[in-house]
């Protein structure tokens, strides 16, 4: 069970502290920083391991929105337990303040203070769940307006370009009411995808993978029921045979999950019939679905790259970008990388003609190509010509020593597995009760590299 | 409310604690409750409020639960410096707990508990008895929780009042936040006592099992911990307990995932359908398979035990390597853990595909994983004879790059990979020998040193290779010196031709001479009488064919693996060590003894002495984070240490006071046979205890007038079945003359029966003399092992664990002690050892422990004021029929 509870900034400050049980010395949070900075000792830049022990104490800590939150334990505790709530505790405040930085909980400390108090007691997890919370916590949260700060979370990407979506809904609070006293009927449904693509270097697919997250935020008063349908053919389990108890259809053209996993609230009675979830949503922002997928899809880009040898010194890249996707999806925020062999000095790049919100640099401390394109729409395909200056002559095998290139990328409205929301019903109150309801897709890369 | 808190933390000009003490004392509610807010702010930031602790404490009285909550908060801050004080709240606390709101009689014993006064603690009996049967689940959930913090506390009080029984009947409440509370808790109280409380039986299993389904997933994750000590009784019972705990596997929550995965694995021991068997394992693959989409540090935590769990059961992931395959904007820290146990799921079916993976990622920019990348490929080779072949064309590749790091790493596999295919790829010793000059790091340098010695007959340069390191001989690293030592013994044995010649002479003379490492000076000694003797046998010996090796540098031992696989889903299953390695947790009440002044004569405010101390020495000013201390600890230093020249000789000091010079002679022993009865034959001897074993210490002495010889010995049955391990071992002794042995005992062989004694019946004979027999009656610390040192922790476990019946006390009065700390390092030296002090009224009261024959642990209470004869000597033991001889050995100690 966890001794102590507290959250430093990046620069090591104790914004939030709280000892549970007082059997582990008040100088843990300066022992913890100190051994997470200087991890591999003072020059090392090396990550520390999110677990660790130092003279009997172990700390386990994650990060979450440029903040590290740390519990202490003397016990040989489960440390995904421990893990998986320190989540959850940025959660709940994400859900109380609306915005989660080193602002609102300095601002907020009270209301931080009462909180840990009711979902933690002598270090055993009481309840994560806003919705139960509410009935126990007095205090009201200061919103800091969340205009002026960046936006955090999954859902922060749809603020960046989907003039449908309402900017603010995501950084509001769930308790707090609106300025204008009552509060806007509304559910967030969105369906966030991470996809992982290795490229062989002759372009096949050699690893494709889709970590993909139905989550839901609802801001309906009354707490109706809900009810999600899911596409009518989705089977688990790989190759057909179901792992589970689920009825499993093979075929083409369905979508075929390894596996899957659902928030407590969620009712299965009827998924093996008609794949519709149901459920009472809880106040707060939390996963409805998780689910994997390692069934081939279409990646949404297809990268060529080409590096070669110019003469001596020099070599010449080419950098190409395809995306797959269909005209009415427009990608964001794209990014490709390339290392270069360190003995690159110098690099001027092309950009094609007529290119609009592209950037290009050369970053020499960690010698790397990038690439920056402000979107792409679907069918389009960019290039990027650089030339490289070396101060050595290559070994002959330049392709050894550069790459691979990686790209990251948003695209909203737009689903690699085809799982879809087919309705999303929401139990009627009344004849003039029509909530809004949000239901977003958007994919996101994870690990999306082309070997050259 | 208007403004947020970070107006609490603005200083004013008047001074901040009279302003807040007349804030605190308005009549204006809302003027009291920001400053509360105020105050606690200002503790939060570390200043000391406690000076307003009786004005706080008056607002605590109201009905709004806001101000109430913040109240408390400061109460649990500084009721602790504040104990006389905090007495003012418990009225309003006795009174909290009956309010008709069940959130403020919740808060009350929540907040009561969370006091860690014993006064406090005293009137919190009556509220925790009541609100552990409220009406209420979330009382009675707070409650359930408040019985695990008086525990802590104060254990006796539970058991007295019978909260533990009242627990256990919350395991069937109807509310599951209730029943998981009340798991928590009893699994908490039973891991810090050693006497049965929460045992899970067929019946406690059942129920729990059914809630498993109802509970919140924190409960389950308590659920399934506590159920997981669960000994099934047949496999019908272990197929029955994971069909109800498969479904946790598809729980979004990983901690329910992992701990449902460590119950299936341990049920499945039991299971001896293959089907099953193979079934479960089926199952079990994708959930832990999807770990690997949670947040990287569920990831660490998931690949740390998939490790253990692939040694295990190689088969439940055999299919899915590709899921661990490195993503590029991994953390380093998860990037290891999937290559180690890429190298576990490597075969020969997927080699090819590995061998790509481990490639790239050779060429990345991380230095460490680069290295472990090469690694892995090396230890790939070794793993699986059909693919060596790829992996060396691989390293080889990877050479060629000629990244200096990647070379050497190279180069410190490929040595391995020869070990394990002798005499199969020497034909890439050439590629390797282009690098020679770029090699920089010891390891690498002495790998290749050693494949040029190991090589030597079919490297046609070898001796200059070898000769253009000897130059830098003496700046070498120990490691590199080594090998080069034994490289050129090689290659002279190989090419005994006037080159290797020079560079032998060079080489020896370097390495014996010249130098001050002990190992590299043994070694070329050896190696240098062995060439001038028998050349011959040194061949046979240097050239000597090596056992094959096998790739088993990161697999567990089975013991500790089997060990760590019961400590799935913990702590202990991620640093891959036994929970007791790290695990230290301090008893709350000594961990706190430093933060407060504790009243002298306090009953735990044990201090550490100066020997014991050192090596805690920088935690004694916090609240006492044990190191897990380094077994078995070495005896204080200041004791009599036992000579290592002594020993040889044969000679004892063990017993001796260190002032006094020991001679050949030894010192002298406690006549058994005088010379008057064994007509001319004196015999001198005494159970002595060197090294952790008994020996008897013998002089036999002739005053007769003829040489005695052929001496053998005998023991009659004795309590501790002590004999002789050996035959007694003493040459003729001549008239006048005498002879000294020290012979090896062994206990438990010819025991005797009836009440323990310290009594040895000897019978001793020679080829002159009669048979001669004698008594010696030993003192009990002779048993006394060096192995007894006790943790404070422990020790108050052990005295806890052992029944007061069982504590027995006597008056040493010949006893004496004259200063502790001599005291402390005399009874050190017999195996006696010092766990803690404390003063009381103008006595010294020292703990002791020891463990006596059978690791009989005996906690030993020493009172007696310094410098007056007498002492009280209290022991408690689980052997309390040896309590008469252990007060004997403490008299004869304690002179």
């Amino acid at each position: 069970m966890i001794s102590q509870f507290f959250v430093l900034s990046q620069r090591g400050d104790n914004i939030v502290f709280r000892d549970y049980r007082g059997e582990v010395q008040k100088g843990s949070a300066e022992i913890f920083f100190r051994k997470v900075k200087f991890w591999k000792g003072e020059e090392a830049d090396e990550e520390a391991p999110p677990v660790f022990n130092v003279d009997g104490v172990n700390y386990i800590h994650v990060k979450v929105a440029g903040l590290l939150f740390v519990a202490t334990t003397r016990v040989n505790v489960s440390p995904s337990f421990v893990l998986e709530l320190l989540q959850r505790i940025a959660r709940i405040i994400k859900d109380y303040l609306g915005v989660l930085n080193e602002d609102s909980l300095r601002k907020n400390f009270v209301l931080v203070y009462e909180l840990l108090d009711e979902v933690i007691d002598f270090g055993y997890p009481q309840t994560t769940s806003t919705e139960v919370l509410k009935s126990y916590i007095f205090n009201e949260p200061y919103v800091v307006d969340s205009g002026r700060l960046p936006p955090l979370g999954p859902a922060a990407m749809f603020m960046q370009s989907t003039k449908r979506m309402p900017g603010t809904a995501v950084t509001k609070s769930v308790v707090a009411n609106e300025p204008g006293g009552r509060k806007r009927e509304e559910i967030f449904v969105d369906i966030i995808e991470k996809i992982s693509v290795t490229f062989s270097s002759s372009g096949y697919i050699l690893t494709s993978e889709i970590d993909g997250t139905i989550q839901m935020k609802s801001y309906l008063t009354g707490n109706p029921e809900i009810r999600l349908a899911l596409n009518e053919d989705l089977s688990i389990g790989k190759s057909g045979t179901s792992a589970y108890d689920y009825r499993s259809s093979s075929g083409g053209g369905t979508v075929l999950l390894d596996d899957c996993n659902f928030h407590e609230s969620v009712h299965l009675d009827s998924f093996d019939i008609d794949r519709t979830l149901s459920l009472v949503p809880p106040d707060g922002e939390f996963s409805v679905m998780n689910y994997r997928m390692t069934q081939e899809f279409k990646p949404p880009f297809r990268i060529n790259a080409l590096i070669e040898e110019a003469g001596a010194y020099k070599a010449e890249v080419i950098l190409k970008v395809h995306a797959e996707f269909s005209p009415t999806v427009t990608a964001n925020t794209i990014s490709v990388q390339m290392p270069v062999p360190s003995y690159t000095t110098r690099v001027s790049f092309e950009l094609e003609a007529g290119a609009v919100g592209q950037t290009t640099d050369f970053k020499e401390a960690n010698r790397r190509l990038e690439w920056c394109l402000k979107k792409i729409v679907g069918g389009s395909e960019h290039t990027l010509r650089a030339k490289l200056t070396f101060t050595q002559e290559a070994h002959g095998n330049i392709t050894r020593e550069a790459g691979p290139v990686s790209m990251n990328f948003t695209i909203p409205m737009y689903n690699a597995s085809k799982l879809q929301v087919k309705y999303l019903q929401i139990a009627k109150k009344s004849q003039s009760y029509n909530p809004y309801r949000w239901v977003r897709y958007v994919t996101q890369s994870n690990s999306y590299v082309a070997r050259l | 409310m208007s403004g947020h808190d970070s107006k609490y933390f603005s200083t004013t000009k008047k001074g901040e604690i009279p302003e807040l003490k007349e804030e605190l004392n308005s009549q204006y509610k809302d003027k009291k409750k920001d400053a509360v807010k105020k105050v606690i702010a200002a503790m939060t930031v570390g200043k000391d409020v406690s000076s307003l602790f009786t004005d706080v404490v008056n607002c605590m009285q109201t009905e709004n639960l806001e101000l109430k909550k913040l109240v408390y908060l400061y109460l649990i801050n500084y009721a602790k410096s504040q104990p006389d004080l905090a007495i003012l709240a418990v009225n309003t606390f006795v009174k909290d707990s009956q309010d008709p709101n069940p959130l403020i009689r919740a808060l009350a014993v929540r907040t009561m508990g969370c006091i860690r006064v014993d006064k406090i603690t005293e009137y919190l009996c009556d509220p925790l008895q009541r609100c552990l049967k409220d009406d209420d689940p979330y009382v009675r959930k707070t409650a359930a929780i408040c019985v695990a913090k008086l525990y802590d506390i104060n254990a006796e009080l539970v058991e007295d009042r019978g909260f533990l029984d009242t627990l256990k009947d919350l395991i069937s409440d109807n509310n599951p936040m209730v029943v998981a509370n009340a798991v928590a808790a009893l699994a908490e109280i039973q891991e810090n006592s050693t006497r049965p409380i929460f045992e899970i039986t067929s019946h406690t299993l059942t129920k729990l099992l059914t809630a498993l389904n109802e509970c919140t997933e924190w409960g389950q994750v308590f659920i399934l911990d506590a159920l997981s000590r669960y000994k099934a009784a047949d496999a019908r019972e272990a197929e029955n307990i994971v069909e109800r705990v498969t479904p946790r596997l598809q729980h979004a929550n990983c901690a329910v995932v992992l701990s449902a995965v460590k119950m299936i694995l341990q049920q499945m021991e039991l299971i001896t359908s293959t089907d099953v068997v193979r079934n479960l394992c089926k199952k079990m693959a994708p959930p832990l398979v999807t770990l690997l989409s949670a947040e990287p540090e569920i990831q660490y935590v998931a690949l740390r035990n998939i490790n253990l769990i692939v040694q295990k059961r190689p088969t439940i992931l055999a299919h899915e390597i590709k899921v661990f395959f490195c993503k590029y904007n991994d953390p380093i820290y998860v990037k290891m853990e999937k290559l180690e146990i890429m190298i576990k799921l490597a075969s020969d079916r997927n080699i090819d595909q590995v061998l790509l993976e481990f490639k790239e990622y050779a060429t990345e920019v991380d230095v460490d994983f680069v290295r472990k990348a090469v690694r892995a490929i090396g230890r790939c080779a070794i793993k699986l004879e059909r693919a060596a072949e790829r992996c060396i064309s691989v390293l080889l590749e990877l050479i060629k790059i000629k990244v200096n790091y990647v070379v050497q790493e190279a180069i410190i596999v490929i040595k391995d990979i020869f070990r394990r295919y002798p005499n199969t790829y020497e034909s890439i010793i050439a590629t390797l020998c282009e690098s020679l000059d770029t090699l920089d790091e010891p390891e690498a340098k002495a790998s290749m040193i050693w494949i040029i010695g190991e090589y030597a007959e079919r490297i046609d340069n070898a001796d200059e290779l070898l000769e253009s390191f000897l130059e830098s001989f003496p700046e070498e690293p120990a490691l590199v010196q080594l090998q080069l030592l034994t490289a050129t013994v090689k290659l002279f044995l190989k090419k005994p031709t006037e080159g290797p010649q020079q560079m032998i002479q060079v080489v020896l003379n370097n390495a014996t001479v010249e130098t001050d490492n002990p190992d590299l000076r043994d070694r070329a000694y050896i190696y240098w009488r062995l060439l001038s003797t028998d050349p011959e046998a040194a061949k046979d010996v240097v050239l000597a064919e090596k056992p094959v090796i096998s790739d088993d540098s990161n697999n567990l031992d089975p013991s500790l693996l089997d060990e760590l696989l019961a400590n799935i889903a913990t702590l202990s299953s991620v640093y891959h060590k036994p929970p007791e390695a790290f695990v230290s947790r301090v008893k709350s009440a000594t961990s706190r003894s430093d933060e407060d002044d504790y009243p002298e004569g306090g009953e735990t405010a044990y201090s550490e002495s100066p020997s014991h101390g050192i090596n805690n020495a920088h935690t004694a000013s916090h609240a006492a984070p044990k190191q897990p201390a380094p077994a078995p600890a070495p005896p204080a230093p200041a004791a009599p240490v036992p000579d290592l020249l002594g020993d040889l000789m044969g000679m004892d000091n063990a017993l001796v006071p260190v002032d006094q010079p020991s001679t050949t002679s030894g010192p002298p022993l406690p006549v058994l046979l005088p010379a008057s009865t064994g007509q001319g034959l004196q015999i001198s001897g005494q159970l002595l205890r060197r090294d952790g074993q008994i020996f008897y210490g013998l002089m036999f002495e002739n005053n007769s007038q003829t040489a005695l010889d052929g001496f053998m010995i005998q023991f009659n049955k004795n309590t501790f079945g002590l004999a002789s391990a050996g035959p007694l071992q003493v040459a003729q002794v001549p008239p006048g003359g005498a002879a000294r042995t020290l012979l090896p005992m062994v206990m438990y062989q010819n025991l005797s029966q009836g009440p323990p004694g310290t009594l040895l019946q000897v019978a001793v004979k020679n080829n002159q003399q009669p048979v001669w027999y004698f008594n010696d009656k030993f003192s009990l610390h002779v048993f006394f092992s060096e192995d007894g040192r006790m943790e404070r922790t422990s020790f108050l476990e052990t005295w806890k664990s052992i029944p007061d019946t069982n504590e027995i006390a006597k008056d040493l009065t010949s006893a004496i002690i004259q200063s502790i700390d001599s005291t402390i390092e005399n009874l050190a030296a017999s195996n006696v050892f010092f766990v803690a002090k404390r003063r009381n009224a103008n006595k010294e009261v020292l703990y002791l422990t020891c463990k006596g024959p059978k690791a009989v642990p005996f906690l030993i209470e020493l009172t007696a004021a310094i410098g007056v004869p007498g002492v009280k000597c209290a022991v408690k033991t689980p052997s309390p029929e040896l309590a008469p001889l252990f007060f004997e050995a403490m008299e004869s100690l304690l002179k």
